[in-house]
């Protein structure tokens, strides 16, 4: 037997390649590291029998992060008995002691400042909305709230580190990753987990994100996210060269693949063989990826259904609209942030924007998800990194103020993939301040996604420096039933 | 299902062997395996997890408690509990999801029945000369390490491959020891060469070369986490460069191991450290830091000694102490208690926990440029002796002064207020009414104050308070445009700290278009403003004033645009300031009025009161300033009787009288005022580098709760970890101590990991795959006993690093052929044996370089300050704040754009978008072994990047000049470059197929040709041919994208 058919009959380029693994293969690498017995350094190994005990009901994610944190009070969290106390003071009782920012550490007091916008209640489950999103009131039927999420982290950074991959330190796979890891791609031409950052309307009090956000941390490397972009090329370097169409690039791989054909043969390495593919690979993807992010065939009634704004590359109604489209091509896990939500003051300034550019797209999504059969499978969450404080920062007034940091207690919401729409869990006291019913931990929020995709996250556990990881770390956690349909 | 079955079948061999028993178990290499990934998270080190108080990691413990009886199966509960299949009896217990198979349980009880011997791990017992095996092939080996890979591979019934041809081995050796591909010339002589000693001989030329030390130091900078922003939040530029320089120079300086670690982790600790041991230290300043607002001192001061502590324990031990962070180590013998004593010793640093969003967060020091250094030294000196005058001379001064008081009178002061250039005067302490008397341009005007009171000043009888904002606007004042010098300020007072404008020509609704003066809670500064935050400038003073004592500030501003035109006085006394913000490139004339108390807009300083304003249309002089208000103070001082004065008014009339009235001190001052410009130009022109400075105080840490900064344990003092050797008591315990700790010949692991890490450099794999994991969890060595001689050898020849990498390339082993063979991919897959000469991909930067390289492009120069390359738009843009100094990326021009890839600004929260698809890390925390995919992304980067494709048209270019006329000639010159050989026929006949229907294309297609040779900084030579220069930078771009260069 040759060398090279050898390889090819071993499969033994399979070890490395899995980027974008077999659609039937609905374990991605973790079954093949196992079967092949890949013990290289760094390179997790787990134990894929049991690691999806559970039926999935969620096959695909798109997780919309609203970075800075919005305020729930202003939007979900509604507090009528804040209206008496205007300008008086956080009751010590209440705020027990609580580590603050170093922004409001400082302030002399902790006036609150009650919601100055109107709230009404929607949808089977009574859930009082904020005027400022009447769409997302439409839908209420549709959505799952918690309004009892919180955290430990008070500042940007760690916080959005803790929600995006369980700790607050950096260097650990995101949720997206493990999604990706765990469930494989089912477009060989797509990458499983792709990330989207949207540009907010209003720019004034922007937070910073990072690429480490979307990384695979100990997991393989291809697991991370391949960012999609909103302007230039959608992918990094997907297009040729100016002077060089398709069919040149094509003439120019076929001379690489034979060139390479003899190498493999020569030398016999496997890695030569993936190479080959994965220029394959490439070139597919040149074609795929324009066809994906033209938007020129979706109907007027779509536009309608998302807004105007989803016609302009970049808006939050546009990245959802893609979202949308990558799923549909069997994306498994999409990642959109939008920024611009860390109100420590001007809320009356800047809130209508941010709820203008999220509100109508949120509908959108999941109205055309579900028109498509898609919500079933898909899960949608909203949320940010922490909520805010019911006491003003800065200068307060009956119109305006600013609002801290606060992780105590934050609202997110959820649709599809499994879990009980038209439904709220967990409540907060009257100032919005402390969690008083069903606390949702970051934890059990993981925990609890990672069921909907239908793992254990006990058993989702990847080796690496000796212990068992996993998204949820080591302190107990939940999953709250509650949520699911 | 083969596989499944194959697996099958070897578990039923492998229970055979074990329970017939030929060799006796080896606890480190049978059992330990079992016990660590089964048993020990609930019965091992840790003991906050630990089950029944039952450890099973120590043979006296597990013995005392009874779980084993040596030589008793029966006896032993550990068996029988295996053994069980009673729910709640069997071990480990179903939930804890392990399951252990037939063999481990047969391996366990014949190793109870053995005695149950445990074995300390590996890694922990000191390296011992081992015996050099003996080899049937007696002939193969070139050295000591080919007797030790060939006993192995005959065990296993291998031949090792032949020798690789001289042009491959001169590529590799290029790429191993240097990063860059071989320039043809010197294959060709290496070819030619027939002297018996060549290839030793180029080894040599390799290990001469600068691109040496760029090479090791690049591989270097990863352990580092080097990068050239501060990594959190803003991720604003870090000015980290020197310390790059440093490793660079240390490589190729071939600084032996031994300085190379103690500069690095002490060199601010070595008695009369030199400026390079001080950039030496940066090593533990890299970190990734923060910024943000909120974040909490403590927690980050926490964060940033850990990441010391973990850095170092990972580089130099091959251990992962973070997990001792929060709990002792679950397999390795490494307690929290181990943890937080040795992060002791990176605990005790000066600095702080908010990096300023500057470039030079202190502690930092100036490096002057090379060509500088002599005169630098110089003006140093010179500074320190006039120093010492200045203080000699107000010692001697006392008679001279008194002499002078004397005589003194109010009149001594008199006109020494600057007039020239004076625009705007106002008392502001005529104290009655709502109009205030203004002096603008010399002509008075009486200005329109509704809502103001007059309140007691320091001495004057009344001043002004501005009570309302916005109240006193004066529309002709101060409308100065950026290039204009100005200079303006006055006497000051607020009731309380706080943030706010005094007084601002400033339109804070128009992106703060304008200029102020600004209290920002004792600290006292300016902004001068095109748009905030983007192109504005904005300086503080270090120091914090008390607000509510009257005090005079004045701020001058030379016009240049830059924030060091910007000088802030207190009291006459220059001060110490600090950039926030230095782009201003815009206008900054507005049509708001001039304000005092507030902004334009409602935004105020309360109860801001003020006399004495002054405004001047260019930059007063240090002198000038201090003879406004201070003067004034002065002649109330001399007003009051003598013995009435307070020490400190003396002490103010005594230094007003040495600058201004004793010719001595001012000639001093001038020769002060000289040197101090000099040693600033100086430090202009040069760099700096953030270093280690060492608290006075001995070094402490607390053992912390579960790794939560505001959960104190008990306080610990600086030690090393329990299990290792330890240190003298004569030692230091500090972090000189610690490094030499690290080099004693008592020290298992540092030798260990530092060689095995230098054997990954060049075969692809450690001998210990797990290059930063020696703990027991780690990979075992492939080669204990060549581990052990390599270590001992290195360390015996004095950490001799050029010397051990010369060993390793000059092996038989390093010299075979990459070419496998069937036997050999069944019996040695992975290559761990090394069967065959080993072949991976390069690291991102090595592509680049290589293209760059081969092409005839590359920049070679080195250090200096980073560059930015071509880099798709938008990458930084995406995740940076607004306001963050790295969020727009503008590449740089001209050479800059073809440096090396190691000089690329290293970004951290957006790392170079080309690299970090090749898997560069993201350099937020030390990494010894980087990941190495193979995915259709890197294809990507490799035919499109315009970096490859520029390069590509540039080899074309030179192809089509340097080579003669035929396309066979003009491929040879081409592959020469990029593959250090000729093709053989069928691949020529391939490859010139290609260029021809490619040529044919562009001959059809000039359009396309042109666009093709037009994008990108490089003009291509207008007198070539278009269609052949497209036709070959295609067919360069499709060679360059081959498995054989892209591999090395």
């Amino acid at each position: 037997m040759n060398i090279t058919s050898l390889i090819q009959e071993q499969g033994l380029a399979m070890t490395r390649r899995h980027f974008f693994s077999k659609g039937s293969n609905a374990l991605g690498f973790a079954a093949l590291t196992n079967l092949l017995g890949n013990k290289a350094q760094g390179a997790p190994s787990t134990d894929s029998s049991a690691m999806n005990p559970f039926p999935s009901k969620a096959k695909n994610v798109i997780y919309l992060h609203m970075v800075g944190g919005p305020p729930q009070m202003d939007l979900f969290d509604y507090k009528p008995k804040m209206q008496d106390w205007y300008d008086k003071d956080l009751p010590d009782s209440v705020r027990k002691g609580q580590r603050l920012t170093t922004m409001t550490s400082g302030q002399a007091r902790f006036p609150i400042a009650p919601s100055k916008y109107k709230f009404s209640q929607h949808g089977p489950s009574g859930m009082w909305f904020t005027e400022l999103l009447p769409y997302k009131a439409k839908m209420a039927g549709d959505l799952c709230f918690m309004r009892s999420m919180n955290t430990e982290a008070i500042n940007h950074e760690p916080a959005i580190t803790y929600m995006q991959t369980g700790n607050q330190q950096t260097g650990k796979p995101c949720l997206g990753a493990w999604a990706s890891y765990g469930l494989g791609s089912m477009n060989q031409n797509l990458p499983a987990f792709v990330v989207m950052v949207a540009k907010p309307s209003n720019t004034e009090q922007v937070q910073a994100i990072s690429a480490r956000l979307w990384q695979a941390g100990y997991l393989p490397g291809e697991y991370a996210a391949v960012p999609f972009r909103t302007s230039g090329d959608p992918i990094l370097y997907l297009n040729n060269p100016p002077g060089v169409p398709t069919q040149i690039r094509r003439r120019t791989l076929d001379g690489i693949n034979q060139l390479n054909q003899m190498t493999l043969n020569q030398v016999g390495d496997p890695e030569t063989l993936t190479r080959i593919q994965q220029y394959e690979m490439a070139f597919k993807m040149q074609t795929s990826v324009p066809e994906l992010t033209d938007m020129a065939r979706e109907s007027e009634n779509t536009f309608k259904l998302y807004g105007e704004a989803a016609r302009k590359p970049g808006t939050f109604a546009n990245t959802t609209l893609l979202a949308r489209r990558l799923v549909e091509r069997g994306v498994r896990f999409v990642q959109i942030y939008h920024n611009n939500w860390d109100t420590h003051g001007n809320v009356a300034g800047r809130l209508p924007d941010q709820c203008r550019d999220v509100d109508q797209a949120c509908y959108g999504l999941i109205q055309d998800l579900k028109n498509r059969g898609m919500l079933d499978s898909t899960l949608v969450i909203w949320g940010g990194e922490f909520g805010r404080t019911i006491y003003s920062q800065g200068g307060l007034s009956k119109t305006n103020y600013g609002r801290d940091h606060h992780p105590r207690c934050f609202t997110m919401w959820m649709a599809g993939g499994g879990t009980r729409p038209g439904s709220v869990y967990g409540e907060t006291d009257d100032f919005s301040y402390n969690i008083v019913k069903d606390p949702v931990h970051i934890r059990d929020f993981h925990a609890t996604i990672l069921q909907l995709m239908g793992f254990d996250h006990e058993k989702f556990t990847v080796r690496y420096q000796g212990l068992d990881q996993k998204l949820t770390g080591v302190e107990h956690a939940r999953v709250i039933k509650e949520l699911m349909a | 299902m083969l596989l499944k079955n194959i697996s099958s079948l070897t578990m039923l061999v492998l229970v055979a062997t074990v329970v017939q028993g030929a060799e006796k178990l080896k606890y480190n290499r049978d059992i330990r395996p079992i016990l660590s990934e089964n048993c020990f998270a609930c019965h091992g080190p840790d003991s906050a997890a630990r089950k029944a108080d039952l450890r099973l990691d120590r043979r006296e413990d597990a013995i005392k408690f009874g779980a084993i009886v040596a030589g008793s199966a029966e006896k032993s509960p550990i068996i029988e509990r295996i053994y069980s299949s009673e729910k709640g009896k069997v071990m480990p217990p179903p939930k804890a999801h392990k399951v252990l198979t037939a063999i481990q349980k047969e391996k366990l009880k014949q190793w109870v029945l053995e005695g149950a011997e445990y074995e300390l791990h590996w890694s922990f017992i000191a390296a011992k000369k081992p015996t050099m095996p003996q080899n049937k092939n007696a002939s193969w080996a070139k050295n000591p390490i080919d007797r030790f890979i060939l006993a192995e591979l005959e065990k296993k019934g291998l031949a090792p491959a032949p020798e690789a041809d001289r042009r491959t081995l001169a590529r590799r050796l290029s790429l191993d020891l240097n990063g860059l591909p071989p320039e043809p010339s010197v294959v060709e002589a290496f070819v030619a060469d027939t002297r018996p000693d060549a290839y030793e001989k180029l080894v040599d030329q390799f290990l001469q070369s600068s691109s040496w030390g760029e090479h090791r130091g690049r591989i270097w900078l990863d352990a580092a986490r080097y990068a050239d922003s501060h990594g959190i939040h803003f991720d604003n530029f870090r000015e980290m460069w020197s310390y790059r320089d440093w490793v660079i120079n240390a490589f190729n300086n071939n600084m032996p191991f031994g300085q190379f670690t103690i500069e690095q982790l002490a060199g601010d600790l070595l008695p009369n450290a030199t400026l390079e041991q001080k950039i030496a230290s940066g090593f533990n300043r890299c970190n990734i830091t923060t910024n943000e607002g909120g974040a909490i001192s403590e927690e980050y001061l926490v964060l940033y000694t850990r990441d010391r502590t973990e850095t170092v324990a990972q580089v130099w031990l091959g251990l992962t102490a973070g997990c001792a962070v929060c709990h002792d180590h679950k397999f390795d013998p490494f307690s929290t208690k181990d943890f937080y004593s040795m992060a002791a010793f990176f605990n005790n640093t000066t600095q702080g926990a908010m990096d300023g969003n500057i470039k030079d967060t202190p502690p930092i020091i100036a490096v002057p440029n090379l060509n500088d250094k002599a005169r630098w030294e110089e003006v140093t000196k010179a500074l320190a002796i006039v120093r010492t005058q200045v203080e000699n001379r107000k010692k001697e001064a006392k008679g001279d002064y008194d002499k002078w008081l004397a005589t003194a009178s109010k009149d001594t002061f008199s006109n020494r207020t600057p007039t020239e250039g004076l625009v705007v005067s106002a008392t502001l302490k005529e104290g009655k009414g709502d109009k205030l008397e203004f002096i603008i341009n010399k002509e008075k005007k009486m200005v329109d104050a509704p809502e103001i009171a007059w309140v007691k000043g320091q001495t004057e009888e009344k001043v002004l308070q501005v009570a309302k904002a916005g109240s006193v606007t004066i529309p002709e004042i101060g409308d100065f445009e950026k290039d204009q010098a100005f200079s303006f300020g006055a006497w000051v007072l607020t009731p309380r700290q706080a943030f706010g404008p005094l007084f601002a020509r400033m339109d804070d609704t128009a992106k703060h278009r304008g200029w102020d003066l600004w209290f920002e809670n004792g600290k006292v500064g300016a902004h001068i403003v095109s748009s905030w935050p983007e192109n504005a400038i904005k300086v503080m003073s270090k120091a914090t004033f008390n607000q509510n004592v009257w005090t005079h500030v004045f701020v001058t501003y030379n016009g240049s645009g830059k924030a060091d035109g910007v000088k802030i006085y207190v009291n006459g006394i220059a001060q110490a300031t600090e950039a926030l913000s230095n782009n201003l490139t815009g206008s900054i004339r507005t049509n708001v009025p001039f304000r005092l108390g507030s902004r334009h807009s409602k935004e105020s300083l309360q109860k801001a009161t003020f006399h004495d304003l002054k405004i001047y249309n260019r930059s007063l002089k240090p002198e000038e300033v201090a003879a406004l208000g201070p003067v004034e103070k002065l002649v109330q001082i001399l007003a009051k009787e003598q013995a009435k004065r307070t020490p400190e008014e003396n002490n103010q009339l005594f230094d007003w009288w040495l600058s201004n009235m004793d010719a001595k001190s001012k000639d001093l001052t001038t020769q002060l005022g000289n040197l101090d410009r000099e040693e600033k130009e100086l430090k202009g022109k040069g760099t700096i580098a953030h270093i280690m400075v060492e608290k006075p105080e001995p070094s402490m840490a607390y053992i912390l709760n579960r790794g939560d900064y505001d959960k104190r344990k008990d306080k610990v003092a600086a030690a090393t970890p329990e299990v290792l050797h330890s240190m003298p008591k004569d030692t230091q315990r500090n972090r000189l101590g610690f490094s030499q700790w690290l080099l004693m010949p008592e020290n298992p692991l540092t030798y260990r990991v530092t060689v095995n890490r230098f054997w990954q450099e060049v075969f692809g794999n450690g001998l210990v795959r797990s290059s930063g994991d020696f703990g027991i969890t780690g990979d075992t060595p492939s080669h204990p006993e060549l581990l052990d001689y390599l270590a001992l050898e290195f360390r015996e020849q004095g950490g001799d690093i050029k010397k051990f990498f010369k060993l390793m390339v000059t092996s038989a082993t390093y010299m075979q052929s990459a070419v496998s063979t069937p036997e050999k991919l069944e019996k040695d897959p992975a290559n761990r044996l090394l069967s065959r000469g080993s072949r991976y991909r390069m690291d991102a930067e090595m592509i680049r370089d290589y293209a760059l390289a081969s092409s005839g492009i590359l920049t070679k120069k080195i250090g200096g300050p980073s560059v930015k390359p071509y880099q798709p738009e938008g990458v930084w843009e995406a995740v940076a704040m607004i306001g963050s100094n790295t969020r727009d990326y503008k590449p740089d021009t001209g050479e800059n754009l073809y440096r090396k890839s190691m000089y690329t600004f290293w970004k951290r929260s957006a790392p170079p978008a080309s690299m970090e698809i090749l898997n560069a890390p993201n350099r937020e925390t030390c990494t010894v072994k980087r990941e190495r995919t193979n995915t259709p992304l890197q294809a990507l980067v490799t035919l499109n990047d315009p970096q490859f494709v520029e390069a590509a048209r540039f080899l074309a270019e030179r192809s089509l000049k340097e080579s003669g006329g035929t396309p066979d000639s003009q491929l040879d010159f081409i592959t020469m470059r990029i593959l250090s050989r000729k093709l053989n026929p069928s691949e020529k006949a391939l490859v010139l197929s290609e260029r021809s229907d490619l040529l044919e294309y562009y001959a059809k297609n000039m359009e396309e040709a042109k666009k093709l040779q037009t994008f990108g900084a490089h003009k291509s030579d207008p007198k070539l041919n278009l269609a052949e220069l497209s036709a070959w930078t295609m067919t360069i771009n499709s060679l360059m994208n081959l498995d054989e260069v892209l591999c090395r």
